[in-house]
């Protein structure tokens, strides 16, 4: 996996399993319970490496290191024979966060106005997810499709046309090393609106952010807290009805400090040696009990 | 300037200017061949540089070719979704080693971009412009990157699939690299100014090792040949340091200027041979001169000697010396002229021993004339008395006594005339050296009036003493000063005889001083003024002529200077210098 938890808990321990072995940010080793509600797993053992970039990942799969991977966008393109995919539901949010430094809400809004999120979900994302204008995704709030997305550059060049020649230079990172082509296409958007931005390291201290957010639940209220904490938003208040909801969401992007740019879903690849599945639910928890894997020839 | 001092000029002058003209003629004739050596590796340069392009650009069309008739190609082109391509371009400009690649579908819009990979979908509305790229060659073109603009050398190629179209444009950027696979001969260097922003950009203009420190020298010849479109040459820099910059224009496919090659030629070897030209022209001139110093000096010595003696003799002649001669020692003109100026010197002392003789014995014909004429004035009275007192004596005796006594009184005072007339002539004949001492002339023109103030009254005249009082004394002869000065004024008394005015003026004259004695009297005409101080000339009645050649005489010896000045009927002005 790409991901460093910092925990286990963090990471997240599979159903009927127990984890018997954590190197922090490189390793972690979980063994069957053979007292599992439900029945002992079919496998033996799991071991996760973490901090794996895509690319290695899928060259672990095609070597045979690894039977289950992260598969990135890329790795979508190729047609591999005996390779199954699984995809979840979207439950990754991808959203710009500018900093404090811009603070002419023009700006913020040309930005989010010149991004042409279809031409990078069809070509980048190879049209995993959703594009959306939205924190909360289609499937959990049913009215995702009310924040538009649109693409209006010429609104947007307007709009950077009246703002302070200062806040029109700024720079952007993806925090994500496999994000830096959507960082690429977006510093081009906003080229054509006026906007002068530079693509930075992940490890730089940017204006703006490119950040990926995992959206840990599937009730409306605790997704939109929890997200609006990863992004360092106001905490939204208690809401009972999905118009109140809407309402909470609505208010969190006023001003344009957080874009919501897609929601993508994780994609996992298994090597053929792997039956059986699928190996997450619908809100990208790991499930490998119901997997079995050959024995190597 | 001495004769020889200008020969011996005008000698180096010719020498120096002969140097310096063969000097003129070498450094142009070097110059001229340096400049056609370096237009003939100029041109070499150029013909490499085109061959260059020439190499790379069928390179590069080669490898666009390969590309487009690639299975690749060709599914791209088919394909009816375009995102699944979005990262050939890189891959296979990696592979093709071309810097620059874009696959781009039949309407223009980029599919797959090697050097802006964001840039799918974009449109390249160039491309879909042009009818048939299958003809043409490479060629130039302002490419954009990321990270700014750049120039490349580009070739495009159409993959046609039934209805579908994918253009496949390819190419490499001219950077340092480019530039530094242009080799230069020993002296000459290869520039290259992309010409991609509106205005003069120094970063643009590169070598093999990147930009030049120096850019903004080449400014005005780079802007020269992007107004004038043409092939433009300009030095930059000064002395050892200037380079002579061949600058030719490169188009773009539609015309445009996108770059200049600029092909420097460093001007040192030209300077140096110059400045070694130079150098031994000034050794070879300050030899010649030298050597025509010396030369001069000896052929000047041989020339102008005898005309130095000529000057010298010339000088000797002026100076009174009149029988000077020279030597005549060549036949040539200079010897003619010795021989003319011996005969003229021979001529001049004949004619003054002849002028001499006859002014001697005119001078003694005037002696005789006025001794006989003083000499007989008193002769006669005396023969009268003396006939009386012989004929009272004879007729008359007792008158004898009373006749003898008046008798012998008028021959005494005749024969005191007669002793007063020979003692003047003494006098003349005697003139003293002046005893030189301080002398007031003021005050002796005043004390010498003073003494005829009874008698010019009497003659009814009228004088008047003008004088400076800024006269310092001078040194002089009192005793003959004042005798000129009674000379000059009875002078002005007996041009009076019926009265008039005498006027007596002192004038300082630096340290000297200006004496003048001016009557209105009947005055002289100009042939009695320059004969007026030739002794024993008088335009008298009465007196010896001796006066004013008393005068002169004493003038002279006090090395003075008497000038007259007369108009018949108004008067005469005596007037003495003294310095």
């Amino acid at each position: 996996m790409r991901l460093t938890p910092s925990s286990p808990d963090a990471l997240g321990v599979p159903k009927g399993f127990v984890l018997t072995s954590w190197e922090a940010g490189r390793r972690a080793v979980f063994s069957a319970d053979e007292n599992a509600p439900g029945g002992r797993p079919f496998p033996d053992t799991i071991e996760i490496q973490m901090a794996r970039s895509l690319r290695d990942q899928s060259a672990d799969l095609e070597l045979g290191k690894a039977d289950i991977v992260e598969l990135g966008p890329n790795e979508l393109r190729r047609q591999v024979a005996g390779r199954k995919v699984w995809t979840s539901s979207p439950v990754r949010l991808m959203a710009l966060v500018f900093g404090p430094r811009i603070t002419d809400v023009r700006v913020r809004e040309a930005l989010s106005l010149a991004v042409n999120r279809t031409a990078i979900q069809s070509v980048l994302l190879q049209k995993q997810g959703e594009i959306s204008g939205a924190l909360l995704p289609q499937w959990i709030t049913g009215y995702a499709f009310l924040f538009d997305p649109a693409t209006d550059m010429a609104t947007a060049s307007n709009l950077v046309a009246g703002s302070p020649a200062g806040q029109r230079s700024f720079s952007l990172a993806a925090d994500d090393p496999a994000d830096q082509p959507i960082a690429n296409r977006i510093q081009l958007n906003g080229r054509d609106a006026g906007l002068t931005i530079s693509v930075a390291p992940p490890t730089g201290n940017s204006d703006v952010h490119l950040v990926e957010i995992r959206i840990p639940f599937a009730d409306p209220p605790h997704a939109l807290a929890s997200i609006a904490a990863a992004l360092g938003l106001p905490e939204p208040g208690p809401t009972r009805n999905p118009e109140e909801a809407y309402a909470a969401e609505r208010a969190l992007l006023e001003g344009f400090r957080v874009i919501p740019l897609f929601h993508l879903p994780d994609v996992y690849g298994g090597g053929p040696r792997v039956h059986g599945g699928p190996v997450m639910t619908p809100l990208g928890e790991w499930r490998f009990d119901a997997l079995w894997v050959e024995d190597r020839p | 300037m001495t004769f020889r001092t200008r020969l011996l000029l005008i000698f180096a002058i010719a020498v120096a200017a002969a140097v310096g003209m063969v000097e003129l003629v070498v450094s142009g004739q070097a110059r001229e061949a340096f400049e056609t050596m370096e237009a003939h590796r100029v041109n070499a340069i150029v013909t490499q540089f085109d061959k260059e392009f020439q190499r790379r650009g069928d390179e590069i069309v080669r490898t666009v070719e390969r590309i487009a008739a690639s299975d690749m190609a060709r599914d791209i082109a088919i394909s009816p979704e375009s995102s699944d391509w979005v990262d050939r371009a890189g891959a296979q400009a990696s592979t093709n080693r071309l810097d620059l690649l874009e696959l781009v579908a039949g309407d223009g819009s980029i599919v797959s971009s090697a050097q802006w990979p964001a840039k799918f979908g974009y449109k390249e509305e160039w491309l879909t412009s042009q009818p048939d790229w299958d003809s043409k060659g490479a060629f130039l073109r302002s490419e954009e990157l990321p990270d700014g603009v750049t120039l490349a050398l580009m070739a495009v190629r159409a993959v046609i699939v039934g209805d579908r179209k994918l253009y496949v444009a390819g190419g490499r950027i001219l950077d340092k690299e480019f530039v530094a696979s242009l080799v230069a001969p020993k002296g000459m260097r290869v520039l290259l100014y992309r010409n991609l922003a509106p205005a003069f950009t120094p970063a643009e203009l590169i070598d093999a090792a990147g930009p030049i420190a120096s850019a903004i020298l080449l400014r005005p010849l780079i802007e020269q040949v992007e107004s004038q479109r043409k092939e433009a040459i300009r030095a930059i820099g000064r002395g050892a340091s200037a380079e002579t910059f061949h600058a030719l224009p490169l188009p773009g496919m539609d015309t445009n200027i996108l770059g200049v090659l600029l092909i420097g030629s460093a001007r040192i070897d030209l300077v140096t041979l110059e400045a070694s030209t130079l150098r031994t022209a000034v050794l070879v001139a300050v030899t010649g001169i030298l050597m025509a110093i010396l030369l001069s000096w000896w052929a000047t010595a041989r020339i102008t000697r005898p005309v130095q003696r000529l000057a010298e003799s010339a000088g000797r002649v002026a100076a009174g010396n009149w029988g000077t001669t020279v030597e005549v020692s060549s036949t040539d003109e200079i010897g003619q002229l010795a021989r003319a100026f011996n005969r003229m010197t021979h001529e001049l002392v004949d004619q003054r021993d002849r002028l001499v003789q006859a002014e001697r014995v005119a001078a003694w014909r005037e002696l005789a004339r006025r001794l006989a004429h003083e000499l007989k004035n008193p002769l006669f009275p005396l023969q009268i008395t003396v006939e009386n007192m012989q004929r009272a004596r004879d007729s008359y005796p007792e008158q004898f006594d009373e006749v003898f006594r008046e008798g012998t009184s008028t021959l005494l005072a005749e024969l005191s005339n007669l002793k007063q007339i020979i003692g003047r002539f003494s006098d003349f004949a005697k003139m003293p050296a002046p005893e030189m001492q301080s002398v007031n002339l003021n005050e002796l023109v005043t004390a010498t009036m003073r003494l005829f103030e009874a008698q010019l009254s009497k003659a009814g005249i009228s004088a008047a003493a003008q004088l400076d009082p800024s006269l310092h004394a001078v040194q002089a002869d009192s005793e003959q000063m004042t005798r000129v000065l009674r000379n000059l004024i009875l002078n002005a008394v007996d041009a009076m005889p019926q009265g008039g005015s005498l006027t007596v003026r002192t004038q300082a004259l630096g340290s000297g001083a200006r004496l003048e004695v001016s009557d209105t009297g009947q005055g002289l005409t100009p042939e009695e003024c320059e004969r007026l101080f030739t002794p024993y000339y008088t335009t008298k009645t009465h007196g010896t002529g001796l006066g004013l050649a008393i005068v002169q005489s004493v003038i002279s010896d006090h090395k003075g200077r008497i000038a007259v000045e007369s108009e018949k009927g108004k008067g005469t002005t005596f007037r003495i210098d003294l310095v």
